[in-house]
């Protein structure tokens, strides 16, 4: 076989395997459901925070935990422990999506991201004859 | 129709105006360019109707930036981006921050290239111009915001906000007088986030890198038109290297812009909107560096053809990616949905459609390549480098694009991790680094390996003992640093040094050929600097207190602390605390001091202090952003990663005084406070009568007490104590700053005793921060390497230069 032709066989590959070890490697977004049929294993899942249900942050007992409820597409509600700071715009975002694993009644999230409101929506125009900005 | 007053309607119209001339300019442009192929007497046309189009695009400019300087809220893109009291510099560079404006630029430096390019072309001129003219097309419909039917086409810059779609029923646009309203009082003013010296840079950077991929795909498209296979290369080359250089030089801005302000904690985050711009960097550079091996053995077509055209098709694509809105949950930049996605993939599709057509028809007529490629030949080697660059760029591009996978094919893949990226890309970058290292040594046809080893066996064994010497030293091994890394950083040094042997050794030291030397010895000290600063990055901050629940080594992230003011804590090998915070304009900061103490003197000296501050920002929420404290072998960088918004905005030392703590003390006895530590030295007789009225005092003496801090400096206080109608009264010092009240009290002459008295405000347990510190050691390597890079690519494109013209006589 030409070289050129090894080659190709080689490149189509390698293209192969980045297919499928990105798609294995990928998380994937799922409701609470999944997540806790499934303990130990890591999901993305989106949810609204519940605000009724208010949030613990309490640095100086431990800066790296933040409590919270929240309720994901489904409907259904679990407490949420986040292992990092309180993101600075919690009360504002319109959705977060958490990544993390479930265990026994709790959802323990390494990581979230924030949905805040679109930068361009002006939508909320406000009553230019109040505001001025 | 109503008279509005106030409002400038006429300005708006004037740049719808221009927009439309600007589009009509351009189809006829391409229209004629594209026939001027075959008869020459449309070229006279065509670059007339070219260069209306181009006086059509500058007059769009302008006209907003007459809006803009002029303060017309009125228009909505005004409004939205600009304000009457930014700096100047922000309110010229907030003319991209908008979709439209940002279009515009794109517009722009098309026109910048494409009007050289008529003077320089030569015979490559219609089919070049017929493609250039045709983007220009199509930039211009995203401005012209009509309806056609039920369709909007493109966004108009011209637009009132009085005609916007969400105002439209609102009774205020009725109002003759509504420019009087408070919200016309001021513009919005640029994104507080993006009020910083890097947004008049790194947009126009980028977007020149983005426009310039038109060309060498421009004139791909004219080789194959013309069935000239070879020749577009020689003319094509400076241009795809000048690519090369804006592209990534606009990348690394971006880089730099995040490291420094912005909280990613890094200067690359994987974002997909970073990445759509790397993709399409990766197989430019791919494809420059198989036309030069195209060049030299004429081997290798099809993929320089390959590469070149998915260049700017991919540039298309992530243009699509992040102005469609749907990356919207996954970055970071993302833009919302101006309802354009179908002409941006229309855009998209229309040139891939270009491009694959010609292609495939044009196949057959391919020349035939001569014999294959021997293993130990430069051109083979160089082939291999450009198809992992490929590879990498597919690799991210394919990850990036998930977001769009899942809306086609109904799957939920989340976005990929960065230690996920890191894996593949780290592979990939083994395999560049050390292609770049070999590449240079290896001859074209055919290398005499004993030759070659010998050449190569300096560096090779130079860049080895360089690493395992410093692995050991620094205990990179000891750090989470993989075998992986190890190897990396081999491969990195070894293509900085293999490199400089070539140009001290092989070149000579002459500057003439060195552009690649140099450029690859920049990219391997950029490698470099990233691979350490982030591989060897210790976080110092690290929090020793809390429960951690170990559901794996991700869930111990214990990289923040807290701290109440005037805390101290140790962080690596500083002391640090957190002094308090003021306000600044928009901007709270945070007063940071780290300190060293001497293990000998004990002493405590101040080594610096940094100031991370918030930025205020009601529209996009409160953003944290970084200071950094830089030496020359590593970075110490500190963020807010949380503060209490409630005590943001209150500056002012409060709390109250707590409880007086008295005692009884002789000269030289020493008090201990919360804060401080306090020296009495005894009494003085000397008081000052007149400025404490104490005229009628029958007795009056004064307390001489050193107040001392942290450091050992130190206040001195004369607390006063003083009979008057015989009834003993004190006049306490009080030092506001400090917090501290001290009172003298009681004289026992008989003892030499007096009592001393103080109260004072302990730390506020308001007052809080969660920090983090990070060490990003020999980080400036990465900022070094970029500009060598960016020196070297320069070099090699005036040496094309030079070389193309020299040929054309």
């Amino acid at each position: 076989m030409k070289l050129t032709q090894i080659l190709v066989i080689a490149i189509i590959a390698v293209a192969i395997g980045i297919i499928f070890s990105t798609l294995t490697d990928a998380g994937t977004y799922d409701v609470f459901n999944t997540a806790f049929s499934n303990e130990g294993k890591e999901y993305h899942v989106v949810g609204k925070f519940n605000k009724e249900k208010g949030s613990i942050y309490d640095p100086e007992k431990d800066p790296n935990r933040f409590t919270f409820f929240m309720v994901d597409s489904m409907g259904t509600e679990k407490c949420v422990v986040l292992h990092k700071e309180k993101p600075a715009d919690f009360e504002h975002a319109e959705k977060v999506v958490i990544i993390g694993k479930a265990k026994d009644d709790t959802f323990h999230a390494r990581d979230i991201l924030m949905k805040c409101p679109s930068k361009y929506n002006d939508a909320q125009a406000k009553d230019p004859t109040t505001t001025s900005r | 129709m109503t008279e509005y007053i106030g409002e400038h309607y006429l300005v708006g119209r004037i740049g719808h105006l221009f927009v439309t001339l600007s589009f009509g300019a351009a189809l006829l442009s391409a229209w004629f360019f594209f026939s001027s192929v075959h008869d020459d007497r449309f070229k006279k046309w065509a670059r007339i109707t070219w260069f209306v189009q181009v006086a059509a695009v500058l007059g769009t400019i302008g006209t907003i930036f007459y809006m803009i300087l002029n303060q017309m809220y009125e228009y909505q893109y005004v409004w939205q981006h600009s304000n009457s009291v930014m700096p100047l510099k922000y309110i010229f560079a907030c003319f991209w921050e908008g979709q439209e404006g940002s279009f515009l630029l794109w517009s722009f430096w098309n026109v910048v290239l494409g009007s050289v390019l008529i003077r320089y072309a030569k015979e490559w001129e219609p089919y070049i111009m017929s493609v250039f003219a045709l983007v220009q097309v199509f930039l211009a419909s995203m401005l012209l915001g009509i309806l056609i039917g039920d369709y909007r086409w493109g966004s108009s810059p011209f637009m009132l906000v009085r005609e916007m779609q969400e105002n439209l029923d609102m009774p205020w646009t009725k109002m003759k007088d509504y420019m009087s309203l408070p919200l016309f009082k001021d513009g919005r003013g640029l994104n507080p986030l993006l009020q910083n010296y890097w947004m008049t840079i790194h947009p126009p950077t980028l977007f020149l890198g983005f426009a310039s991929t038109l060309v060498p795909f421009a004139y791909v498209i004219a080789g194959l038109w013309r069935k000239k296979f070879s020749e577009w290369i020689v003319p094509a080359l400076p241009w795809t290297f000048f690519s090369v250089m804006v592209l990534g030089t606009g990348i690394l801005m971006g880089g730099a812009w995040a490291y420094e302000s912005l909280s990613f904690g890094g200067f690359w985050a994987w974002d997909p909107v970073e990445n759509a711009s790397l993709v399409p960097w990766l197989t430019l550079t791919a494809g420059g560096h198989v036309m030069l091996i195209h060049k030299s053995r004429k081997t290798s077509l099809g993929l320089a053809f390959v590469l070149i055209l998915s260049t700017f098709i991919l540039v298309l694509y992530s243009t699509f990616l992040t102005r469609s809105g749907v990356l919207g949950e996954s970055s970071v930049h993302a833009f919302t949905d101006l309802g354009m996605s179908g002409q941006l993939l229309l855009f998209l599709f229309a040139f891939m459609l270009l491009a694959v057509a010609l292609f495939s028809v044009r196949i057959k007529d391919f020349p035939k390549e001569p014999a294959a490629d021997k293993i130990y030949s430069r051109e083979f080697w160089m082939f291999l480098g450009a198809l992992a660059l490929a590879l990498s760029s597919f690799h991210i591009g394919f990850t990036t694009s998930f977001p769009v996978i899942n809306k086609i094919f109904g799957t939920s893949f989340a976005k990929l991790e960065v230690r996920d990226y890191n894996k593949w890309q780290t592979a990939f970058a083994i395999l560049i680094t050390f292609l770049i290292s070999v590449g240079q040594y290896f001859r074209y046809v055919d290398t005499d390996m004993k030759a070659f080893r010998r050449k190569m066996a300096r560096s090779f064994f130079l860049s080895l003992a360089i690493t395992l010497t410093a692995s050991f030293f620094f205990g990179w091994l000891t750090f989470s640093i993989t075998v992986f890394y190890t190897i990396l950083l081999f491969t990195c040094t070894f293509a900085v040094l293999a490199n400089l042997d070539y140009f001290i050794r092989v070149l000579k030291g002459k500057l003439d050929h060195a552009g690649p030397s140099i450029a690859h010895i920049g990219f391997g000290m950029l490698l470099l600097g990233a691979v350490i600063s982030t591989g060897t990055s210790k976080v110092i901050s690290v929090n020793y207190k809390g429960s951690v629940e170990m559901l794996g080594s991700d869930y111990s992230d214990a990289e923040n602390i807290m701290m109440t003011r005037n805390d101290t804590l140790r962080m690596g090998d500083y002391l640090v605390c957190y002094k308090g915070k003021f306000k600044e304009g928009i901007n709270i900061k945070f007063e940071i001091e780290y300190m060293k103490k001497d293990s000998l003197t004990g002493s405590i000296t101040k080594e610096f202090t940094l100031y991370p501050f918030i930025q205020l920002n009601e529209r996009m929420g409160n953003a944290a952003e970084p200071d950094t404290r830089h030496f020359l072998h590593k970075d110490i960088y500190t963020h807010i990663k949380y503060a209490e918004i409630n005590s943001l905005t209150d500056t002012t030392r409060s709390g109250n005084y707590g409880e007086p703590h008295s005692n009884s003390v002789l000269p030289g006895d020493t008090l201990f406070s919360y804060n401080w530590i306090l020296i009495y030295d005894g009494l003085v007789k000397e008081v000052d009568t007149a400025r404490y009225h104490l005229g009628k005092a029958e007795l009056a003496v004064a307390a001489r007490i050193r107040v001392f801090d942290f450091y050992k400096n130190d206040t001195i206080v004369f607390p006063i104590y003083y009979i008057q109608d015989g009834i003993p009264q004190v006049i306490e010092a009080v030092m506001p700053e400090m917090g501290l009240k001290v009172a003298l009290w009681k004289i026992d002459p008989e003892t030499g005793k007096v009592d001393i008295s103080f109260v004072e405000k302990k730390t506020d347990k308001n007052d809080w921060i969660v920090m983090k510190a990070v060490i990003f050691p020999g980080i400036n390597l990465l900022w070094v390497g970029c500009i060598i890079m960016i020196i070297g690519t320069v070099m090699a494109v005036r040496k094309r230069l030079r070389t193309t013209h020299g040929k054309n006589g």
